[in-house]
């Protein structure tokens, strides 16, 4: 840092400020009719990265408003992350820090990014040991072998089930179960109700599906544990058919 | 690296056109050459992909966010993560752009020009011997593409030459850059070529560009070679030792058929320049 001149670290920031921005800067020496393809291909990458990353989300919001979001957040903010494809977090996260969501009257916005961008995540992410497990055991007594490669999420809008445009007025709690297949690196998406997203985070944390069930029976005020059992058996034997329960944990 | 049989032609692995290389019996590269940015903490299909691949071909790393020439301070965390991955693709090759993509603590994900100035060679010259320190191996440094100077208080070829030689680093020629700025800026490409420290060429790119205007053409990656740079192709390597050449195709990706005309067309030419038998150390 020491070796560079200040004038010198001057004119690439100016350089580097006009391709976040656009406005056009005092620079030395430079061939002023070709200083825009800079700021063009600077640009274009973010607004190509930001666009594949939130497919939705772009063909929802009108362009001029688009156009004018992706613009402030390429002047305003500093992107941190090395890697391109990691850059529309840092996109999500500015519009949720600058309530884009509330601005704009959108109050799904910031559910619809979390959406897109959890999908690109879990089909980029970096690969989990899978546990030790037996594929023969008991559903109920056993502990159960889950894909590591997976994410609980809850929504207050069902932006993985309803399109954009259907949204609005349909505020509630929402529970997406998404995993990764082990072999294709396919994303599987679920739509799950609060109890069984309940009982997924309890197995999650270690409990046997008997132990989750009996707790689930009081605390949802269903006081039929039978019932209960045979619903979350047809659900957890779906998820075994999934192979999103691999089978039974090895002690 | 070694590579086999004198072949010394790869190509840019691109997930456009990944699975097809893959299984591919029509393209035929000697090695693969990806950005580490692109692949490092990707896990699922994707690490797979590049796993297959890397069983099947040598690797070379071509970085894109190292920001060697950036005025801020060198992204620690992120250059040993680009070790441990050279390591564990047992990478041979690791090159930057001479350039930065980073200023004032923001990537901007696109390669802009360093003002070719003293305090610059300088500032780039401690930079580099610090990223080969860390790497423990050497970095080549690619000459860029680029449609303005900025600054400059010497020509590109000296900011070029003092950097590598101040520095101990390879040189990625890059013919297709050296075309582009040629005409860009008015120069002869091969006196260019000549001015540069030629005994330190560890590795060639070649590529195609797009002319957008009388005065401008814009290096895109993205078109098919033009007979102007094999033909430059051809004067460099014919003042050159032996090294591995790149074939960079990142975008309008054609039938793997043309791409592997364009390196059978390299290798042709180089199976003259470079007549006698040699393993690419």
């Amino acid at each position: 840092m020491l070796l560079l001149k200040e004038e010198t670290h001057e004119q690439q920031s100016k350089l580097a400020e006009y391709c976040k921005t656009g406005i056009v800067p005092e620079l030395d020496g430079i061939i002023e009719e070709n200083l825009h393809h800079y700021r063009r291909l600077v640009f274009n990458i973010g607004i190509d990265t930001i666009e594949t990353a939130y497919p939705i989300t772009y063909r929802f919001l009108p362009d001029e408003i688009w156009d004018k979001l992706v613009y402030e957040f390429y002047a305003e903010h500093k992107c941190q992350t090395p890697q391109v494809w990691r850059m529309p977090l840092e996109f999500y996260e500015y519009c949720v820090e600058k309530d884009i969501q509330g601005k704009l009257n959108i109050p799904f916005l910031n559910d619809l990014l979390y959406f897109e961008w959890l999908e690109l995540e879990m089909h980029t992410m970096e690969d989990i040991p899978y546990p030790s497990y037996d594929t023969k055991g008991d559903l109920l007594k056993n502990l159960l072998a889950i894909n590591p490669e997976h994410k609980l999420v809850k929504f207050t809008y069902p932006v993985h089930v309803l399109a954009a445009t259907e949204l609005e007025g349909k505020e509630g709690n929402y529970f997406l179960l998404m995993y990764r297949e082990k072999e294709s690196g396919r994303i599987q998406f679920m739509d799950v109700s609060i109890l069984y997203a309940y009982i997924l985070e309890q197995i999650q944390n270690g409990l046997t599906l008997h132990a989750v069930l009996t707790d689930a029976d009081s605390l949802f005020q269903i006081n039929n544990f039978e019932m209960l059992k045979e619903h979350a058996l047809v659900f957890i034997n779906d998820l075994k058919q999934r192979q999103f329960i691999l089978g039974f944990l090895n002690k | 690296m070694q590579l086999k049989d004198n072949k010394y032609i790869g190509i840019g692995f691109r997930k456009d056109f990944s699975e097809e290389l893959l299984d591919s019996t029509v393209l035929k590269p000697a090695f693969i050459e990806l950005a580490p940015e692109n692949w490092i903490g990707m896990g699922g299909y994707w690490k797979k992909q590049l796993d297959k691949a890397a069983e099947k071909f040598p690797i070379s790393c071509h970085g894109l966010s190292l920001s060697i020439g950036s005025p801020d301070e060198l992204d620690l965390d992120f250059l040993y993560k680009i070790k441990k991955f050279i390591k564990q693709y047992k990478v041979q090759i690791y090159s930057e752009h001479l350039s930065y993509a980073k200023c004032d603590n923001a990537h901007l994900y696109d390669l802009l020009p360093i003002p070719f100035r003293k305090d610059a060679v300088k500032h780039i010259i401690a930079r580099i011997k610090q990223v080969q320190d860390v790497l423990e191996m050497p970095l080549a440094i690619e000459n860029v593409s680029y449609y303005t100077p900025v600054a400059a208080e010497m020509d590109e070829a000296t900011f070029i030459s003092e950097i590598v030689n101040g520095s101990g680093c390879n040189l990625l020629l890059d013919v297709n850059n050296v075309y582009v700025n040629s005409f860009n800026h008015k120069y002869n490409a091969k006196e260019f070529i000549k001015k540069l420290p030629l005994d330190k060429v560890a590795y060639i790119h070649m590529a195609g560009h797009e002319q957008i205007s009388d005065t401008v053409i814009i290096d895109t990656h993205g078109e098919a070679v033009i007979d102007q740079v094999f033909d430059l192709f051809e004067y460099a390597t014919g003042l050159l030792k032996p090294v591995p050449v790149l074939l960079e195709r990142d975008f309008n990706i054609p039938e793997l058929e043309e791409l592997q005309g364009e390196i059978t067309r390299m290798e042709t030419i180089v199976s003259k320049t470079w007549k006698k038998e040699h393993a690419i150390a």
